[in-house]
């Protein structure tokens, strides 16, 4: 449901998570004192902790196989002591991590064919548009039944299952950034590359992925957090009459919930920040700052960031000497590679975007095997598509006409509330993320926390919601608007506090001598010149609220479920009763109503922003 | 004679014709019928005004491009894709951003497959050549302009090419520094020994292709054509204040001069039911009045290349700013001189709003003008679409791009006060 984050690369600003910094320059963590900074410069400490992290992963990996080979359980009994907590995290974590890495490989393989073949990019891209807007649950049933029926005895199945469901919830806004990076290489880097013969593994190691590398890690770490989102679903979930759940957080959350056991929902909720913390702080900061060289602006003006952990990882004397042992095998390998392609005949890439460069004349002259290659996989591709078409055709045809005007009325019934979200979310985010975004302290403070907080899956805090929300005895038809807001509230923050530190200086001091003060100030200066973040907020935060609204109608709590009536508690009910032309039907009509509110709402005010309230212009 | 003279030549053009569409999906010409040589041993330049197509030419010599028509030979033999042993030098650097100095030469290396020694020898001679020891572990975002272009200038040399392609090399990097590179690449070509043999530069700056060329090919614009080819034999190395060097830019100059202001209008005849159409030189409006208050106040007359300079502007842009004068009647340009007319002293003596009257009689006695406000005047609500005028102008002018015409026909409407534009509605109407 997720817009192209493309334009969020802009806008989102590097959330500016710096770790703590003594004057000394060594990260607060690791103290002062002289021993320290001396052990910590000489490298040891580096080296203990990778050495410990290596073994660490290494007696992760023989648990994680143990699980995964496993006969199949298909409920396994979660152990909700404290004491299990930390096995059932790395469990989760181990699944998000796969995913990702599936989400990677489909990104560049998916990215790379739809940018250079023009045939198959027709068909590509629609069919990238058409996945982002089934939500998760939709892919669920059939994925489950085909998975487990593929390893009827081991734990595999299930596993994969639950992987591939966060995968879902992961790769289709990795891969349109990938696609469009692929599509804006600079003409004159391409040229650079066509002049001096780059074949197609040296563009695209040397020229498209570094290109393409920052807008990547920026949709990789919102993926990432798109991916918890429905991790309790993907861990514990009944299909049809067969409840299925996997050791993990979300599994471990779901039975905390349904026994009430408020120390252990506790718990697993400190263990999540904990994780995703840790996940920022070790993978995706350091990849960040290390990614800072793949910028294609010259402008440094911009505060350079930095990462403890890469800091850390500079100074280990071990990864040296692997680095040196791995570079060499690295170039050998490399050139054997550079070896292999340059003998590979032809390439799909069509080289410059000039028009008849050779390289295109040379694919329309003699079709080459990679050519040959990539149409095959196309008509196979387009083939599978029209079969999959009509039995989707045919699962539609069996929805009665009574039952199109009763998902009618509840999409609607779920705009209304995706509507409500987003003005609620609009109207408490506008005033707080200009104060935070106008204060470089605040913004230092709190762009960490609502990094955390943004990534966090927000139905683990349904429960607590819901207990407040019965206290006040509100319906959980009103309810789940304030579900849907947790979960998607998150995005215009972030964007109208990167839009309020964007506003350049002499916009401020202008308003500022000309005594523009209170009101006026907001209306003329603070609203228009934040007013493209704040789009690119609502578009994000609709595509969440849409996503949220599955497991916001319908709740389960203290073994008593709530539900309200709206297109995603339909969805939600036809997934896990494997209702197969009901989910069908939904999520058709939820999709049409996304795509017609993006083509007719925010498009338009997409163009607005770009035009009238563009900054740079 | 002739075959050594054949036997020289490493690279030629034969009626090379380039036709691009235009979003209207007329096609419009960029290069016609270009033939021309390349030979052994020469620094050849070309030279024209922005939009005459030589930067597309010389990415058509390159084999980055095939031409509509016509064809490239390389020794004699016609080629079909890239060019073989080319180096090039991009404006705009093409440096990888995220490799090192060192990396980024070595980066066109690798697929040469040579020898890990003999890349590594490579890329230190051409880091001393080009002066950029101490810079091998920077990257293209930690140093200038000047020594980013050395780079790309190394990294055109390390792949020891025979012919050095450079598409406007120094017009990305201050005068004086831009000074200093060409100073440096002659030399570095001196010593060459071959490896580039011929170097082939882009420019639309008089005094660096006199600096730098041994020929000079002359293109005119719209569609672009070769204007002439000029020798020059000026001893190297070359003083840019010599005599013989003044004399040679001034040549060139009133090459240019006349080429684009010519003083008789092309003789075509005027039947009220035929006006002609002027395309609309890129300027705008601003740009013109400021240019005839300058020239007012500056003894109401000057030349075309000193004024460009005076007024801070590039010749090719000053060129535009004198037709769009000239078109108006408020200057006259015998050879590359600029005069005021009686009309333009009086306009520059008024106040704005008086300018903006004459402004708006002079502007109507341009046929393009006269159309499209009789044409708004006659629409049933007294307002047209901007992408019906946008139509309307790419019938008029099928040659030219309807989106800039438009952006130049309304700034100009405006301040003459003839037509109002409502970027909201989309709508253009009377004022």
């Amino acid at each position: 449901m997720q817009e192209p984050l493309e334009n969020q690369r802009l806008k989102t600003s590097p959330p500016g998570a710096r770790p703590l910094r003594t004057p000394a320059g060594l990260p607060a963590v690791w103290g002062q004192s002289g021993a320290v900074m001396s052990f910590y410069h000489s490298g040891a400490l580096a080296d203990i902790a990778i050495t410990l992290g290596i073994l660490g992963v290494f007696y992760g990996i023989t648990q994680v196989g143990h699980e995964w080979t496993g006969i199949l359980r298909p409920t396994v009994l979660i152990d909700l002591s404290f004491r299990s907590l930390p096995r059932y995290t790395f469990f989760s974590l181990v699944r998000g991590l796969a995913a990702y890495c599936i989400s990677f490989l489909f990104t560049i393989v998916y990215g790379y064919w739809a940018a250079k073949d023009r045939l198959a990019e027709k068909l590509l891209v629609p069919i990238l548009d058409i996945l982002q807007s089934i939500p998760v649950l939709g892919f669920m049933p059939g994925v489950v039944l085909a998975l487990v029926s593929l390893f009827p005895t081991s734990n595999v199945g299930l596993e994969l299952a639950a992987v591939l469901m966060i995968f879902t919830g992961q790769a289709w806004n990795m891969t349109f950034s990938f696609y469009n990076s692929l599509k804006s290489v600079p003409q004159y880097l391409q040229e650079a590359g066509t002049i001096y013969h780059f074949n197609w593994w040296q563009r695209l190691m040397q020229i498209e992925l570094p290109y393409s590398a920052v807008g990547l890690i920026w949709n990789s770490m919102m993926s990432m957090a798109g991916g918890w989102f429905f991790l309790m679903v993907t861990e514990a979930f009944q299909l049809g009459n067969r409840d299925f759940r996997l050791p993990g957080i979300g599994s471990y959350m779901s039975v905390a919930v349904e026994k009430g056991n408020v120390p252990a929902m506790a718990a697993a909720v400190v263990a999540m920040v904990l994780m995703i913390v840790a996940l920022d702080q070790l993978l995706w900061r350091p990849t960040v700052v290390w990614a800072q060289k793949f910028r294609i602006e010259d402008t440094s003006q911009e505060e350079s960031m930095d990462s403890w952990f890469l800091d850390l990882l500079h100074h280990s004397h071990i990864l040296r000497w692997t680095g040196a042992a791995g570079s060499s095998i690295g170039r050998t390998l490399a050139s054997l590679a550079s070896r292999f392609v340059r003998h590979a005949p032809g390439d799909v890439s069509g080289g410059s975007p000039v028009a008849s460069t050779p390289h295109e004349q040379r694919l329309s002259g003699h079709p080459s095997a990679a050519v040959v290659f990539s149409r095959i996989l196309f008509f196979l591709l387009a083939a599978g598509l029209a079969f999959a078409l009509a039995q989707v055709i045919r699962l539609l045809m069996s929805v009665r006409i009574s039952e199109w005007l009763h998902l009618l009325r509840s999409d609607l019934l779920t705009l209304v509330r995706v509507a409500v979200a987003i003005a609620l979310g609009t109207l408490w985010t506008l005033p707080v993320g200009l104060r935070i975004g106008l204060s470089p302290k605040l913004s230092r403070i709190m762009q960490p926390i609502v990094q955390v907080a943004a990534s966090f899956p927000a139905p683990m805090l349904f429960p607590a919601v819901i207990l407040l929300l019965s206290l006040l005895r509100v319906s959980i038809n009103f309810g789940s608007v304030v579900l849907m807001l947790l979960g998607t509230q998150w995005y215009i923050l972030f964007n109208v506090i990167a839009g309020a530190q964007a506003i350049p200086s002499d916009l401020k001091e202008a308003a500022a001598s000309y005594r523009v003060t209170g009101r006026q100030r907001f209306w003329s200066l603070y609203l228009p010149a934040i007013f493209p973040y704040l789009v690119t907020g609502w578009v994000t935060a609709t595509g969440g609220a849409w996503n949220a609204s599955i497991v916001a109608e319908i709740v389960t709590f203290r073994g008593e479920t709530l539900r309200a009536q709206g297109i995603g508690s339909v969805i939600s009910e036809a997934a896990f009763g494997a209702k197969f032309a009901e989910l069908a039907a939904a999520i058709l009509i939820m999709a049409l109503t996304v795509v017609l509110i993006n083509r007719f709402v925010w498009r338009r005010l997409y163009t607005v922003a770009s035009t009238q309230y563009n900054l740079s212009k | 004679m002739e075959d050594a003279l054949q036997q020289s030549v490493l690279l030629s053009s034969e009626n090379v014709t380039q036709l691009f569409p235009m979003p209207t999906g007329n096609m419009v010409t960029v290069l016609d019928n270009i033939t021309m040589d390349i030979r052994k041993g020469e620094i050849i330049c070309l030279l024209g005004p922005s939009g005459c197509g030589k930067s597309t030419f010389l990415r058509i010599l390159a084999g980055l491009m095939r031409p509509t028509s016509g064809k490239v030979l390389a020794r004699g033999k016609e080629m079909t894709g890239l060019t073989p042993g080319v180096g090039m030098v991009f404006q705009m650097f093409a440096l990888f951003p995220w490799m090192t100095v060192s990396e980024n030469i070595q980066s066109v290396l690798v697929p040469l497959q040579l020898p890990r020694d003999e890349v590594q020898r490579r890329v230190g001679t051409v880091i001393k050549m080009v002066g950029l020891e101490g810079f091998e572990e920077a990257y293209p975002r930690e140093i200038s302009g000047g020594m980013k272009q050395r780079v790309g200038i190394a990294r055109g040399l390390a792949v020891q090419p025979e012919l050095l392609f450079m598409d406007e090399p120094f017009s990305a990097v201050d005068a004086l520094t831009a000074e200093s590179l060409r100073t440096d690449l002659v030399d570095i070509w001196d010593e060459a020994d071959g490896q580039p043999a011929s170097i082939v530069m882009v420019s639309h700056d008089i005094k660096e292709v006199v600096y730098m060329a041994d020929r000079i090919v002359v293109f005119s614009a719209n569609p672009g054509r070769i204007r002439t080819i000029v020798q020059n034999k000026l001893a190297r190395p070359r003083d840019y204040r010599a005599p013989e060097f003044l004399a040679m830019v001034d040549y060139l100059h009133d090459i240019i001069t006349t080429n684009e202001l010519p003083d008789t209008p092309p003789a075509v005849v005027t039947t009220p039911a035929q006006p002609v159409y002027e395309p609309l030189p890129p300027v705008s409006s601003g740009d013109v009045v400021s240019f005839v208050e300058y020239l007012d106040s500056h003894g109401g007359q000057g030349d075309v290349f000193v004024l460009a300079h005076e007024f801070g502007k590039e010749f090719s842009d000053l060129i535009n700013i004198v037709k769009a004068a000239e078109m108006l009647d408020f200057i006259d340009t015998p050879k590359q001189r600029t005069v005021l007319t009686p009309l333009g002293h009086r306009f520059s003596d008024l106040d704005t709003e008086d300018q903006k009257v004459i402004w708006k009689q002079q502007i109507l006695t341009l046929s393009i003008f006269k159309t499209i406000h009789a044409d708004v005047q006659a629409s049933r609500s007294g307002t047209m679409l901007d992408d019906e005028v946008q139509d309307r102008l790419a019938q008029l002018l099928p040659n030219e791009n309807p989106e800039f015409t438009f952006a130049t026909f309304i700034n100009w409407a405006r301040f003459g006060n003839l037509l109002a534009f409502d970027e909201d509605s989309d709508e253009v109407s009377l004022q």
